[in-house]
């Protein structure tokens, strides 16, 4: 029996709205006042939680919400409140004028992974039917959009392998670009216990994050050199006869051009270039080649370099040239960063595919669309959202964004850069819950309902689809994203003369999902709202008695041959190299009281805790700039500068600076560059060079 | 591996090895009155109050942390066991404040539990002051009875921190931070887990805390 001081007025299950874990809670709740999150017992969380989703919910409540549609008539005028019937025409008035003027390619639409799988449907569905246009993308695109790439063209399917109650069933876990118990707690924790159960963990990270304490072997690896290493560890694997000989002839191709593309890679080499000891690389090959089941977790560490593809693609060998993957216990798992990051690219909210992971450019697969949405597909390939706003102001390039729950600003790579080119947009709507940093700069502002005020489902990391229920109703005239955008997509159908605008009237989010199904029957066909609210169903699940996959690839991969491809990932150097007057790198990354731009948990209790920005300055790097533990200092790169409080601790390693970025007001990607992974297109938040100043002499140095 | 038959109030129970009597009991739906016990967190052996008889053992073991064996009989609700349970009840409710902790004065009635006919309630805890060191919960120490799943939570069972340890002696013990340092200075990560699993509202969310305080 819970002991609570308090009787609520009713406990809603639903599932936390933070990151990929997928943590299900019960929510207790008063006078339409969250007061206390329990964890529910079971998969994927048994019954724990971190402090995120315990206790930074406040947003729900926070006087930022946006409660009434506002629409700017003319550049340079007020916002007003106007009715949704306004609001509604004004933008899709617009829009459409947009696209009758420049094409439909002018217009972007930026999906969330923060909203349903309802809703990202709806979203692509509405660039893609109601606009004809691939211009779609989420926030994917910065996060685990290398992950995608690698994972699609190698095994031809892009999410975990394994399933997240496999950690314990490990015999060897590879952790690496994770600060597990930081972004993804409740999943760092599992890991660390399945560490003390006896589990061999390795922790191949620049830093000394939480794990790398409890790592049994910790590879300390110089920021970027992420290829080598793990090119490295599948060489000497190979070289040294203890690499699975049969996995690799029976279901991999490309054995021979991978292997002449690792060719340099000895372990003096890897030694050289990422600072690891050569014997500890041997170890590390040695104990996850050897493993009965070892599984490999990674995040941003390894897919936000310029070359992440890469990063990822050298993982995947690792894993194919050991046999460690179609086990239980023993895969590839990218941990997925947002509560919903996977259903938002299982819904096809990306430009280059279709729900169901089904490529845009095939003829066939656009054929079959065109039939289940009765209008023509559009042919022109889709710009990612990257490439979408360094394009705005282009003769051809974006006129129009549409962003869903979406905060380029504080989000995107080069802020300056980006703040430009908002304020060159003909149109710019937001769609959000709160006022975010880009706010100020809408045409449109379309309040939308929360997580807990809007029923729907989240797919987590490892495929799992929950529901999530309404705890209480929206604040004034908020309403759910899926309403928004079905109410959108009935006036751009019909002025844009693009199929029915009945096809828009959706009688509620299980109405959408079940079209999901009717389209992706072997994805999702067993998956309906009436099982889910008695199982735990996930992903590939195709029919009513299936419970869903849990161990991708046991017996075939998902590309047309069946076998996994084997491709180079040569190491390449970052764009951005540190010296002279920039003589340090600066790695950016979260902390674990706060989520990525800050919209959400620095509106909740979490600010208490974490109020101010620090920057982890190692202690040699501290003493040569002059720069003090609790002092303020200044972070300065080629495209700004700014100021946080220096925390000199050997967490991060000699010449390295980390900064979070979630704080609006120093914001990290005020210092960070515009250079693109080319396969991905995911900027590289990891690595840029900066000096530091201590704050005193700021004034003299002049602007950055 | 094999099943292990035992028999627990009259039912046969086919457990599995390892298993404790306590789950044995659950899986023939018998329950066996707990405050200490919690799956998640490991805690098992300290509150005493899940004894339970088995024939031929002298006296009676806790059930959920005693293994089956083979064709044990069980007896989990007899006169000397009620006895033993009441004391229990009773002591803790003599130096604990139960007023949140709907759970256990269910228990206390169930066993027509008197904790006054022990005298006056002790004071050693229920005069702490609750400590509120952080922005996210209580830790109101008068309500706790020291069951040590917190603990638990924060260590071995799920969180691996540990930030907790016990301070105090005697009566006087209670679930704390090393040397009293406030929460805010020790490993802790905010987690709530302890809060998940605290069973008397010693550790309550400041949110609860503070819409209660208002609306009395």
């Amino acid at each position: 029996m819970i002991p609570l001081r308090l009787q609520p007025d009713r406990v809603v299950p639903t599932v936390c709205p933070y990151c990929g874990v997928g943590c299900r809670v019960d929510l207790y709740v008063k006078d339409a006042k969250v007061y206390r999150v329990m964890a529910r017992e079971g998969p994927p969380n048994h019954g724990a939680l971190c402090v995120k989703g315990r206790f930074g919910l406040g947003f729900l409540h926070h006087p930022d919400r946006l409660r009434t549609p506002l629409i700017r008539r003319r550049k340079g005028a007020e916002l007003e409140p106007v009715s949704w019937d306004e609001a509604l025409d004004f933008a899709a008035g617009r829009l459409a004028r947009i696209a009758a003027e420049s094409g439909p390619d002018a217009l972007y639409f930026v999906s969330s992974a923060k909203a349903t799988n309802e809703e990202n449907y709806l979203m692509q569905k509405l660039a893609r039917a109601a606009v004809g246009t691939h211009n779609v993308d989420h926030c994917a695109r910065l996060c685990h959009s290398s992950s995608t790439a690698a994972l699609a063209r190698s095994l031809g399917g892009a999410a975990m392998s394994n399933t997240l109650e496999e950690i314990g069933i490990s015999d060897v876990i590879l952790v690496t670009g994770s600060n597990t118990t930081e972004t993804h707690p409740v999943v760092g924790a599992q890991i660390k216990k399945a560490a003390r159960a006896g589990a061999f963990l390795i922790v191949a990270d620049p830093r000394r994050i939480g794990l790398a304490e409890a790592a049994q072997l910790w590879l300390r690896l110089r920021p970027g050199t992420d290829a080598v290493l793990f090119g490295a560890m599948a060489r000497y694997l190979v070289e040294s006869g203890r690499f699975d000989r049969g996995f690799v002839e029976r279901r991999t191709e490309g054995f021979e051009e991978w292997w002449k593309s690792v060719a340099a890679y000895t372990l003096a080499h890897a030694e050289e270039v990422t600072g690891v000891p050569a014997e500890r690389i041997r170890e590390a090959a040695e104990r996850y080649g050897g493993a009965r089941a070892a599984a490999i977790y990674w995040a941003m560490g390894i897919t936000q370099h310029a070359h992440g593809t890469d990063n990822a693609q050298a993982l995947v060998n690792l894993a194919l040239v050991a046999g460690q993957l179609g086990k239980p216990g023993s895969g590839l798992n990218p941990l997925r960063g947002q509560n919903n990051v996977q259903g938002a690219g299982d819904m096809g909210a990306l430009p280059n595919v279709y729900p169901g992971y089904q490529p845009t450019a095939d003829r066939q697969v656009r054929k079959r669309w065109k039939a289940l949405w009765h209008v023509p597909q559009p042919e022109n390939p889709g710009r990612t959202m990257t490439e979408a706003f360094e394009s705005i102001g282009e003769a051809d390039g974006v006129r129009a964004v549409y962003l869903m729950g979406e905060d380029p600003i504080t989000s995107e790579p080069y802020q300056d850069h980006v703040r430009a080119a908002l304020e060159k947009l003909d149109l710019l709507i937001v769609q959000d819950i709160l006022k975010n940093e880009t706010y100020p700069y809408a045409d449109v502002v379309l309040p939308a309902a929360s997580f807990a005020e809007k029923h729907g489902t989240f797919t987590n990391t490892d495929r799992r689809v929950q529901r999530i229920r309404p705890v209480f109703e929206p604040p004034g005239e908020a309403r759910p994203d899926w309403w928004i955008t079905a109410q959108m997509g009935q006036r751009l159908a019909r002025l844009l003369k693009r199929g029915w605008s009945e096809a828009w009237n959706y009688a509620g989010p299980e109405a959408v999902w079940e079209e999901v199904r009717l389209a992706l029957p072997q994805m999702f066909g067993g998956i309906g709202y009436a099982r889910l609210e008695r199982e735990d169903l996930r992903w590939p699940c195709p029919h009513l008695r299936s419970p869903g996959v849990s161990v991708l690839f046991t017996d075939g991969f998902y590309t047309p041959s069946g076998k996994a491809r084997l491709l180079p990932a040569p190491a390449r150097p970052p764009a951005e190299r540190p010296g002279g007057d920039y003589p340090l790198v600066l790695s950016t990354g979260r902390v674990l009281y706060h989520w990525h731009g800050g919209t959400l948990s620095r509106r909740s209790d979490l600010e208490r805790a974490y109020p101010e920005m620090k920057v982890e300055i190692h202690p040699a790097d501290a003493e040569r700039y002059g720069v003090s533990d609790g002092e303020p200092v200044w972070v300065v790169s080629r495209r700004g500068r700014i100021q946080a409080i220096a925390w000199v601790t050997d967490r991060t390693p000699e010449g390295v600076v980390f900064a979070p970025f979630h704080f609006a007001e120093q914001p990290a990607n005020r210092l960070t560059l515009d250079a693109y992974d080319p396969t991905s297109m995911i900027p590289e938040y990891k690595f840029a060079a900066v000096r530091l100043e201590p704050a005193g002499t700021a004034e003299a140095a002049g602007p950055g | 591996m094999s099943k292990v038959p035992l028999v627990v109030d009259g039912y046969l129970v086919q457990a599995e090895p390892g298993e404790t009597l306590l789950d044995a009991a659950r899986r023939v739906g018998v329950e066996v009155p707990t405050v200490c016990h919690h799956e998640r967190t490991g805690t098992r052996g300290l509150c005493r109050l899940c004894v339970v008889e088995v024939e031929g053992w002298g006296r009676p073991v806790p059930a959920c942390a005693t293994e089956v064996q083979p064709d044990l009989v069980v007896r989990t609700e007899t006169e000397a066991l009620a006895a033993l349970r009441r004391v229990v009840l009773e002591l803790l409710a003599l130096e604990t404040d139960l007023e949140h902790d709907a759970g256990t004065r269910e228990l206390l009635e169930r066993y027509a539990a008197h904790p006054e006919r022990w005298g006056a309630p002790l004071a050693a805890r229920r005069e702490r002051e609750p400590v509120q060191d952080n922005p996210f919960f209580v830790r109101d120490y008068a309500k706790c009875y020291t069951c040590r799943r917190c603990i638990d939570a924060c260590g071995e069972g799920i969180q691996g921190v540990w930030a907790y340890s016990t301070t105090g002696r005697g009566n006087g013990a209670v679930p704390g931070t090393p040397l009293d340092l406030p929460l805010p200075e020790t490993p802790c990560v905010f987690c709530g887990n302890c809060v998940q699993v605290c069973p008397t509202g010693a550790l309550a969310p400041l949110q609860e805390v503070m819409l209660a305080e208002g609306e009395r």
